[in-house]
């Protein structure tokens, strides 16, 4: 069946010659039988249990404990996370978050200066690490089992009671002031930062920080961050390693019994504007590519649709070297190294749709043609049942690497409940893939995927393309301006 | 690539250099290793605490094999053994190959227009070299009737296969996929099936692909240009001066019998070392090696590399004017893997520039001058120790050397001190146990510790002269290897939009296969 489709391609691009005609659909290689047989014994899953192989202990003021035993190797790992993030960051402080995340570590706490706890933790070889993205905050502790105890500690000091020190908060300052003035220097971030800023405008999913507004970030707002995101009852930690769990319970109880919970529930982070930005939007840089960036809002995580069109976007390209771009792009035409598809299912709003490539200026057009082509032709005429079942069987069976460590166990399932699925989420998930028919790929291709109202983001020199772009929808040219760093 | 290898020597400080230390931390690797009859080793690592195993399949072959004219051999075929074989991505291979040699005869022809064009007294382009592209693609697209697109690909995919890739750097390439455990004769057929029954097939459409890699990875990003130009400066005669993507004019004229050819004097089984690690056993690994791998026929060992650089004798600086902020990559010479002293040296990177109670950070860092890290390559042949240096605004390179010389002469004349070198033992130790949590991770040590040094066990020994490594060695070391008549220096200057030549070369033809 791929077979079929590859040979109207070949129509296509070289015009109607004589091969394309004879050529076997479905054809299979030599080797394909003995594949086959060597494919045929059922892959074992064993999806862990809370309960059985992985315990939930939930403390009076609401944190909540994920522990996994394990004695393989003498070390222990534990992650807490919360939410929190960028999204809830005005637009006057964008970059909050983020200083929160660097300072929170550095600074150190009330009771050890951040430079003594790089000294200690350096010393043991171990690693604690504060992190504050777009919908989630975390902090990771990796230790030697023998320096548990005092990871822990640290580890819950951290949360409890960082400093955030003025000096600093003027470091990690200089280093965002420096990642800004930078950021232009790379085509693939100005393409990935434009593009997400046209879909979504303001919108902290988007937005552009500036140094005005990190610069204008103080101790004290650091200080009401933590008090307002770091309560028990929004936090979950995940432990797993080498320690006994009775003892562990204890120690937790000890260290983050006392902390005091937060009446207030958080409030809901803005929404996005669910809009299309249809558009060819030109990014002025001097390079001998065009970066490539072709997409849409998506969809946002609850949707029940999510398996459908992740299958979907593997067939398109999503899967590397077995999706249609890729075959295409790369493979056929040898226009891009790095070229396929994204669709975001794991986003709390709508994510993105993005379909990119790479190619050399004078092939900039051709390459975009071919993949509206691709976009269009999955709405079409949907896909083949080889291409469903390939998509289905990479998605099913690859799942037993969600659960191939102990640290991976633990934070699989603790990452249920903190994303508000059910616990039998697992229950049904390979169902969910099983159930996905190739009716419903072309349904949520059609759906979802709108390639008349598309928005296009290219870097590169417009006057080196093979073809100017307006025939893709209405140009907008923009400048790179050094960022304003006053 | 090169780079990829510094990047991570200088991003992870000295984690390549510390995932061994069994008899500190009590640990013992039970690595077990056959020899088959043609050469290639097998070593496997029993791990069964998930129903999952990583393999890798890593050749001794990278860019430092190759000579000039096919600079980015390695790598290309690296891409090449992703195109199937004769019976595996084919309908009809016997039907292919008479195609192929057509192809193989205008490419020929097309090479000798090139050839002829690339003189500045001839026009860049022609009607004949037009036309001979046209011919090339027209027979690449009569056999693609018989190509099943990246078989091997998707059957890994569809079983489940994850982290499925393959790379190549200076010194090697190598394969490598994870997989559930009941695939392990799955992974056998098709990894021996593609050494002993490659076919080059889809040749110049993947060159293409490569010239697209490397303006994306090496000439569009500052990082890589800047890579490109301190190797090239820094070894005048070692085959590391060229990239391992190749250059631009070789890429653009390779043929594909000189891939071909590479493969053959390049990939002999005995080159090749094979590491399983994860739930297996071992014997059962070793019978399925004797029964997919010993068939590959057994061929002379590759050629050796006895190219070798002169000392240097002065300072070489080389500026590189680009759309970019300020930033610098410093190397000064050092020896090969096995030389005494570069546990020392090693000891001496980690100490400056390896976390946040590392001098760099401390005293660079923190004074907000600007971010610069360091590192020192364990190669096969004579490389060198670097460092990147990126001033914050409002700071010059000229700052950054300045300080990171400071530092660097700072431990020319005192000790550095007993706490720093137990950190970094303590480092080494608790990374090695750290290092068992991931099998793919495992296997790739192993495979290049046993490829590089033909012992596995080498980054073990490597460890065990880290946690000798004295005050006393460090200072000597860095007297002896970083002064500045043994250092290069590349630093990129921001220029304006527009103003850069285009490249590769002025009178170069327009090199792509395909129609425009």
């Amino acid at each position: 069946m791929k077979q079929c489709l590859y040979t109207m391609l070949v129509v296509l691009l070289y015009g109607a010659t004589a091969m394309s005609a004879d050529s076997p659909a479905g054809a299979k290689s030599p080797g394909s039988q003995k594949l086959a047989a060597l494919s045929a014994s059922p892959i074992q899953l064993t999806i862990p249990e809370v309960g059985k192989d992985v315990q939930r202990v939930a403390l009076d003021n609401g944190l909540i404990i994920y522990l996994y035993e394990n004695h393989r190797l003498p070390l222990c790992n534990a992650v807490a996370m919360l939410h929190c993030g960028s999204i809830y960051d005005s637009k006057d402080k964008s970059g909050l978050s983020g200083l929160v995340g660097t300072v929170m570590r550095t600074g150190g706490t009330t009771t050890i200066s951040g430079d003594s706890l790089n000294n200690m933790m350096e010393f043991i070889g171990g690693s604690l690490e504060t992190n504050i993205g777009t919908e989630s905050g975390s902090a990771s502790l990796s230790v030697m089992a023998k320096d548990f105890d005092l990871g822990l500690t640290l580890l819950a000091d951290l949360l409890r009671h960082p400093l955030f020190p003025a000096d600093k908060l003027d470091l990690a300052k200089t280093d965002v002031k420096s990642q800004i003035k930078r950021r232009n220097d790379d085509p693939n971030g100005v393409a990935g930062r434009s593009f997400a800023n046209i879909l979504y405008g303001d919108h902290p999913y988007g937005r552009i920080t500036e140094w005005a507004t990190v610069k204008s970030i103080t101790p004290a707002d650091l200080s009401d961050y933590h008090k307002r995101f770091f309560v028990p009852n929004n936090v979950m930690i995940a432990i797993s390693g080498d320690f006994d769990s009775k003892t562990m319970i204890e120690k937790i109880k000890s260290l983050f019994g006392d902390w005091s919970r937060n009446a207030d529930a958080l409030p809901p982070p803005p929404a996005v504007e669910s809009v299309v930005h249809p558009g060819v939007y030109e990014i002025v840089k001097d390079i001998n590519q065009a970066y490539i960036n072709i997409g849409q809002l998506g969809i946002k995580r609850d949707n029940p649709d999510r398996y459908a069109v992740q299958l979907m976007n593997y067939i398109l390209g999503g899967g590397s070297f077995t999706s249609r771009l890729t075959s295409r792009v790369r493979s056929d035409e040898g226009l891009a190294y790095r070229t396929g598809s994204s669709f975001d299912i794991g986003s709390r709003d709508f994510g993105t749709f993005n379909a990119y490539c790479q190619t050399k200026a004078a092939t900039a057009h051709k390459a975009m043609t071919i993949m509206m082509e691709e976009i269009r032709k999955i709405r079409e005429n949907g896909v083949t049942a080889q291409e469903l079942a390939e998509a289905r069987d990479a998605a099913v069976n690859r799942t037993v690497f969600n659960f191939d460590t102990p640290g991976k166990i633990v934070r699989s399932l603790m990452s249920l409940e903190f994303d508000g699925w059910p616990m039998d989420f697992y229950k049904t998930y390979l169902d969910n893939y099983r159930k996905v028919t190739v009716d419903d790929i072309k349904r949520v291709a059609q759906k979802y995927l709108t390639p008349d109202s598309m928005t296009y983001v290219v870097v590169g020199k417009a006057d080196t393309y093979d073809k100017p772009l307006d025939d893709f929808g209405k140009v907008t040219v923009t400048e790179l301006a050094e960022p304003n760093l006053e | 690539m090169r780079s990829l290898r510094l990047l991570i020597a200088l991003t992870v400080g000295a984690l390549m250099a510390s995932t061994a230390g069994a008899q500190t931390t009590g640990l013992q690797l039970d690595v077990k290793k056959k020899t088959l009859k043609n050469g290639m080793r097998m070593l496997v690592l029993e791990n069964h605490s998930a129903p999952v195993f990583s393999a890798i399949i890593r050749f001794n072959t990278g860019s430092v094999d190759e000579r000039e004219g096919i600079t980015g051999s390695s790598h290309l075929l690296e891409h090449m053994l992703f195109k199937g074989t004769k019976t595996i991505g084919t309908s009809n291979y016997q039907a292919e190959v008479p195609i192929m040699n057509r192809i193989d005869s205008l490419a020929h022809l097309m090479r000798a227009e090139q050839t002829r064009l690339i003189s500045s007294l001839n026009p860049p382009d022609s009607a004949r070299y037009k036309q001979l592209r046209q011919q090339i693609a027209d027979a690449q697209a009569e056999q693609k009737k018989y190509v099943i697109k990246d078989e091997l690909w998707s059957t890994y995919l569809q079983n489940g296969g994850t982290g499925l890739n393959a790379s190549t750097n200076n010194d090697g390439t190598q394969y490598f996929l994870s997989l559930p455990k009941n695939r392990l004769e799955l992974w056998a057929y098709l990894e021996s099936d593609r050494l002993g029954n490659l076919v080059l097939r889809e040749f110049y459409s993947e060159r293409d692909v490569v010239m697209e890699e490397r303006r994306l990875s090496l000439e569009n990003q500052p990082r890589g240009t800047l890579d490109e130009a301190v190797s090239a400066a820094t070894f005048w005669a070692s085959p590391y001066k060229w990239p391992v993507v190749g250059w631009m004019s070789d890429l653009q004229t390779v043929l594909r019998e000189d891939v071909e050819s590479y493969f053959k004097s390049h990939y002999s089984p005995a080159n090749a070392v094979a590491v399983i690690v994860g739930d297996v056993n071992a014997d059962e690994v070793f019978a399925l090696a004797d029964k997919y791998f010993a068939a590959i026929p057994s061929l002379p060992p590759p050629p050796p590399v006895v190219t070798r650089d002169a000392p240097h004798t002065g300072e070489r600086r080389v500026e590189v004017e680009y759309d970019a902020n300020p930033s610098a990559f410093i190397t000064w010479a050092t020896p090969a893997i096995g030389h005494p002293d570069l546990p020392a040296l090693d000891v001496a990177a980690n100490i400056l520039s390896s976390g946040r109670t590392s001098r760099f950070y401390k005293n660079i860092r923190e004074k907000k001058i600007g971010m610069a890290s360091a590192g020192v390559d364990y190669a096969r042949y004579p490389s060198a120790f670097t460092c990147t240096a990126n001033p914050f605004p409002g700071h010059t390179v000229q700052e950054m050397e300045d300080a990171v010389y400071a530092e660097i002469d700072r431990m020319k004349t005192e000790k550095v001190t007993d706490w720093e070198l137990q950190k970094v033992r303590n480092q080494i130790d608790a990374q090695l146990t750290r290092s068992l949590e991931s099998n793919q991770g495992l296997a790739s040590r192993l495979a290049s510790s046993e490829g590089v040094t033909g012992n596995w066990h080498d980054f073990a020994d490597r460890n065990d002269a880290i946690r000798k490594v004295t005050a006393d060695d460090v200072l000597r070391v860095v007297n002896t290897y970083l002064v500045k008549r043994n250092r290069t220096v590349a630093f990129i200057t921001k220029t304006g939009a527009g103003k850069r030549p285009d490249r590769p070369m002025p009178n170069a033809p327009s090199n792509e296969m395909r129609p425009q």
